[in-house]
């Protein structure tokens, strides 16, 4: 374990980071969080704005704070129903879910969790559907029905993302429509190192997708906030019910998480063993070594 | 600091701390391990993760014969940790190289005892007399070994016989940079402490104590209360103390890379017809009539992993090479079973077996290979065994079995007394349905009742005489089973192979270009030029010298490919198949 | 039929039902949001239960919260066997209501400890874990006795106790409040135990046991 006291992987800090949960954060007053072993400070105010900065002595949570008196601010993007922020020189976009912004769809944020482990070992798991029948028993798989099929993946050049398509598992309760299992269509992106849209048959609406979204926000390099995000088709539940779907789902995901040894991912192709159902993870894998990523992972050997 | 040296022994649980069906969570020098008893009595020390994704195999499940992982369900057999099965991939044998790293471990005076790398035997504890002794309550304390070591000198106790009495005089009688020998004398009385410091982790540590024997008379719980109480308070006193001070950084035991092939995704590993494996015949005995078993065990070292469907080839005495099924269940890791039936027309092979082979005889065979790889993904399967085709059937319906999976096997034979291992058959219970003198109309009507029925998510596998193979894979096709869902083994390719062809075979990875005349099969031409393929039974039964087929037109000659495979023409069996087209590339 | 107020990843919840499901009661659930939505803190469930805690049931008109004393209301008024509160036993009444409040102690340490660590409550984290691994020492010691006694239940006897069900779910939780279970293998095995008990049921971050013995 690296027992540094801040990042100082170039890659890490130049990202957006997800930091706050824009609906949960009361206006006007100060909010801390931590993000790459830093402490920082935030808040929200009633015009729709959001600031983001080193905490400071002079101000403390709870502090009533107004725009104009601020410390220097860190830069500052609201997206998905989140703050985000950056250390370094972020991009001037974020990825892009052009369904967050279809009208009929539910958006909703379904949970931030800690959780300890690194946030490359979260992704890797959330593009993982080999564990469905033994983690997310009789939900998303049921033995015997273990067998992970053959899928696609590419890393698109021009968007710098990890695509993998075709991919499909049996679900035993496919739909609330149906009383039989049946295999489910999924489609993952992974257009950030520490985030993932994950695009599912949706049960209403043959012809769109559900998405569902994990933003990892990285406290350190074995610690991370992960928050939940869904935009999907769907009248007829709670939001409560939505929620707690996806709660329990990431619930049953967490110790396993815990129980990962090491926490950080290791990126040498000889610390663990792929087989033909991990080529998203290995494509993953490659393409954090191949950013020059550090934090987080165990570096392969040179 | 203590001495860290990967060679020394310590105990790393008791032996009472191994209950059935249950993984400990131990951890020595910061390594952590998964310890677990077979229903075998085999303890089992492995590195605490899986070798997939590193989840911790401490909080996976023993089934008594197998540790099965949470996060994908990959299974390791008892005594190898090697991986049988991925349920990701259910049609394929994992790589037999999957293997977890496993850990000495002895049982002695009631604990568990291991290293890294065991130089020696596990030490002799003076006074103490194996299964003699009492083990007392382990106690976990956040201390280094070497302050606990130093505190436990002072350690006082009453004698087992003399709880109450005062004073007691105690005396070092003994001891070593982790462990402590105390004597303690009151009222004529006297009591024999042994403990050993187990270095847990830099920080942490497990006192670990037995006493000698437990005199008459006295309350095995009540001393055991006795010193649970003292040591308790010593642990409080020693762990006051270790938090004055900073705590040390956690140790870093290093994980041992996989190899490099298993880094990568699977591909076909070269090897000839190999024989690398060295076998003691332990046991040999009438399996039924006409049937012998033979029990083979190791010779050194430990069996590689076999799967349910395996086969290994036997070297005979008498210069032939057979191939056998594994007949073991589950775990069954410490031998090999398998079943041998004597052939009228046999070439020397089964003959030599039941006529020449002795209990003592020392035998080579190739690693287990498998061809014929069990799905557990089925919402049910059928077994259908004809005679001694029962052997690899058997294997698979004990693995379907103990895990409580869904399966009928259905036995032809010609009378009970036919029917190979009664015993192992027994545990299959009523799941197991006998088929007893059937003529062949009989067997053919019988099969069609028993293969009729299918649904989707159903799988079959048939073993057995290649005609009831031929009648039962008919069947099955007029039933509506798919050919994906029949799995099948000959035991032998009774097909006249016309091998009268000549062509030529160009090997697209070796860039090579061999000319295949008659006479000849495409494995002698590549063996001949070098090419290492692995082979078995030579004859295009057993599916080992398989080759993927990039262009041209096989002439398939074999019994192990299905009609589907064969007609797709993107594999041949290169020791019998051959080319209708004047050229064929292959995939090596 | 029973209404019990819920929420998926509480482990106060999941004691009951985990025991209904092991009394073979049904029951209705209705879901509260309590992360993120704090809904146990809303004006109607305040009605409810004016600590603004979960669980509480309903139950032919009468209204229950805290879950130990909902444990021994279902085992008193639906344990036809008379196993899971030894009513007709005082020794053994007693020391099942001495291990409820135990339980009770397990909450406010390595419950703490989780929804600190978890869903970032503000608690004095060191001390919730220093305090359940007090706990957890005592419970260790205390079942590996009962081993040696051959007794597999935290209250001595044959059968199992509204006792174990109450110390089951944040001892195995323990884990994600940073609070290993290595050092206490007597709980790791009673844990197993549990796990076979018939009605068995798990919540998120709870797996399942293989069978104990070959089918």
């Amino acid at each position: 374990m690296s027992n540094a006291t801040h990042c100082s992987d170039r890659v890490a800090l130049d990202l957006w980071h997800p930091v706050a949960v824009i609906e949960e954060a009361a206006p006007g007053l100060v909010h801390a969080t931590r993000l790459l072993q830093e402490q920082l400070h935030y808040a929200l105010f009633a015009d729709g704005t959001a600031a983001v900065w080193r905490a400071e002595p002079a101000l403390r949570i709870g502090d009533p704070v107004e725009p104009g008196m601020l410390p220097p601010a860190l830069p500052v993007k609201l997206a998905y129903g989140y703050v985000w922020t950056s250390l370094g020189n972020p991009p001037a976009e974020l990825f892009a879910i052009p369904e967050w912004e279809e009208a009929d769809r539910r958006r909703l944020h379904a949970a931030t969790m800690g959780v300890k482990v690194s946030a490359p070992r979260a992704i890797e798991n959330f593009l993982d559907m080999g564990h469905f029948p033994y983690v997310h028993t009789d939900i998303l798989g049921a033995e015997p029905h273990t067998e992970v099929k053959e899928y696609d993946v590419d890393i698109s050049v021009e968007r710098d993302e990890i695509l993998a398509t075709r991919c499909r598992f049996f679900q035993p309760m496919a739909s609330t429509a149906s009383s039989g299992g049946a295999d489910v269509d999924y489609i993952y992106r992974v257009p950030h190192p520490f985030c993932s849209v994950l695009y599912k048959s949706s049960p209403v609406d043959e012809n769109r997708l559900d998405v569902i979204a994990i933003f990892v926000q990285p406290i350190d390099e074995e610690n991370v906030r992960a928050h939940m995000m869904l935009c999907v088709l769907d009248e007829d539940n709670e939001d409560k019910i939505i929620k707690r779907f996806q709660q329990t789902i990431f619930g049953q995901d967490k110790p396993i998480l815990e129980n990962q040894y090491p926490k950080r991912l290791p990126l040498d192709p000889r610390a663990e063993t792929p087989i033909r159902a991990d080529k998203s993870s290995i494509a993953y894998r490659r393409w954090l070594r191949d950013k020059g990523l550090t934090y987080g992972v165990i570096p392969a050997a040179a | 600091m203590f001495d860290t040296s990967p060679h020394r022994w310590h105990p790393i649980a008791a032996s009472s701390d191994l209950v059935s069906r249950h993984v400990f969570h131990g951890q020595l020098l910061g390594r952590e391990f998964a310890v677990w008893r077979a229903d075998d009595g085999f303890v089992n020390v492995w590195e605490n993760r899986c070798l997939h994704r590193g989840v911790r195999l401490s909080i996976g499940i023993n089934d008594g014969r197998e540790l099965k992982c949470q996060y994908h369900g990959w299974r390791y057999a008892n005594r190898t940790a090697g991986c049988t099965y991925i349920p990701a991939h259910p049609a394929d044998a994992p790589a037999r190289t999957i293997t977890n790293r496993t850990f000495a471990a002895v049982e002695r005076y009631g604990m568990v005892w291991s290293a890294e790398q065991p130089e020696g035997e596990v030490p002799a504890v003076a006074g103490m007399e194996e299964g003699g002794q009492l083990v007392l309550r382990p106690i976990p304390l956040n201390a280094s070994a070497d302050r606990v070591v130093e505190h436990l000198k002072s350690y006082a106790f009453a004698p087992s016989a003399a709880l109450d009495a005062q004073p007691v005089e105690m005396a070092v009688e003994g001891g070593g940079a982790f462990s402590v020998a105390l004597l303690a004398r009151a009222d004529g009385a006297a009591t024999r402490a042994a403990f050993f410091v187990q270095p847990v982790d830099s920080g942490r540590s497990v006192i670990r104590g037995m006493l000698d024997a437990l005199p008459d008379g006295a309350d095995r719980v009540t001393v055991l209360r006795h010193h649970n109480q003292r040591l308790t308070e010593l642990r409080e006193r020693i762990e006051r103390e270790a938090a004055r001070l900073p705590a040390p950084e956690p140790m870093q035991p290093a994980i041992v890379p996989v190899s490099a092939e298993l880094a990568e995704m699977p591909e076909l590993t070269p090897s000839g017809r190999k024989a690398a494996l060295r076998v003691q015949v332990a046991r040999k005995w009438q399996a039924a009539e006409g049937i012998a078993a033979l029990e083979l065990r190791t010779v050194n070292g430990v069996l590689p992993t076999f799967q349910p469907g395996a086969h290994i080839d036997l070297h005979l005495p008498n210069g032939l090479v057979r191939q056998y099924s594994i007949t073991n269940g589950p775990g069954e890791t410490d031998r090999y079973v398998i079943g041998v039936k004597r052939e009228a027309a046999s070439g020397g092979g089964s003959a030599c077996v039941h006529d020449t082979l002795r209990v003592g005889d020392v035998l080579a065979i190739s690693e287990p290979r498998n061809n014929f790889p069990l799905r557990r993904d089925a919402v049910r399967t059928l077994f259908i065994a004809g005679g001694i085709g029962i052997t690899p059937l058997l294997s698979m319906a004990l693995a379907l079995d103990h895990s409580a999976l869904s399966y009928r096997l259905h036995y032809f034979a010609q009378a009970e007394s036919q029917m190979a291992f009664a015993d192992r058959l027994a545990e299959l219970k009523g799941n197991l349905v006998p088929h007893l003198g059937l003529s062949p109309e009989a067997t053919q009507e019988k099969l069609r009742e028993t293969l009729s029925g299918y649904v989707p998510g159903m799988h079959v596998y048939l073993c057995g005489p290649g005609p009831m193979l031929e009648a039962a894979r008919a069947i099955a096709r007029d039933c509506g089973w798919p050919e994906s869902a029949v799995h099948f083994e000959y035991f032998k390719n009774t097909h006249e192979i016309d091998d009268s062809s000549s062509f030529e075979v160009a090997l697209a990875r070796s860039c090579v270009t061999l000319q295949v005349p008659a006479g000849r099969t495409i494995l002698d031409v590549m063996r001949e030029a070098g090419i290492d393929m692995p082979s078995s039974c030579e004859q295009g039964a057993c599916g080992t010298c398989l080759a993927t087929v990039i262009e041209g037109e096989p002439d398939h000659q074999d019994v192990y490919l299905n009609d589907a495979e064969k007609r797709s023409n993107t594999k041949i069996m290169t020791c019998v198949s051959r080319a209708k087209s004047a050229r064929l590339v292959l995939d090596l | 039929m029973i209404k019990l107020y819920d929420y998926e990843l509480s482990g106060n919840c999941y004691k009951l039902r985990l025991f209904m499901s092991m009394l073979g009661l049904e029951y209705e659930s209705v879901p509260i949001d309590f992360y993120p939505g704090r809904e146990h803190k809303s004006d109607w469930f305040l009605r409810i239960n004016p600590l603004g805690q979960l669980p509480v049931i309903e139950d032919e008109g009468l209204v229950l919260r805290d879950a130990q004393a909902i444990l021994v209301y279902l085992a008193a008024r639906y344990d036809t066997s008379r196993q899971w509160y030894p009513v007709d036993d005082p020794r053994r009444l007693g020391e099942v209501s001495q291990w409820l409040s135990f339980a009770d102690g397990i909450t406010a340490t390595a419950s703490a400890a989780r929804l600190h660590d978890g869903l970032f409550y503000d608690r004095d984290i060191e001390a919730c874990r220093t305090g359940a691994h007090r706990l957890f020492r005592i419970l260790d010691d205390h079942l590996w006795f009962g081993e040696q006694e051959g007794c597999d239940w935290i209250v001595a006897g044959d059968r199992p106790t509204i006792a174990d069900i109450a110390c089951f779910p944040y001892v195995i939780l323990s884990e994600e409040g940073g609070i290993s279970r290595q050092d206490y293998p007597a709980i790791r095995r009673w844990c197993d135990r549990v796990k076979r008990l018939p009605g068995f049921i798990v919540m998120s971050g709870v797996f399942p046991a293989g069978p104990a013995k070959a089918a």
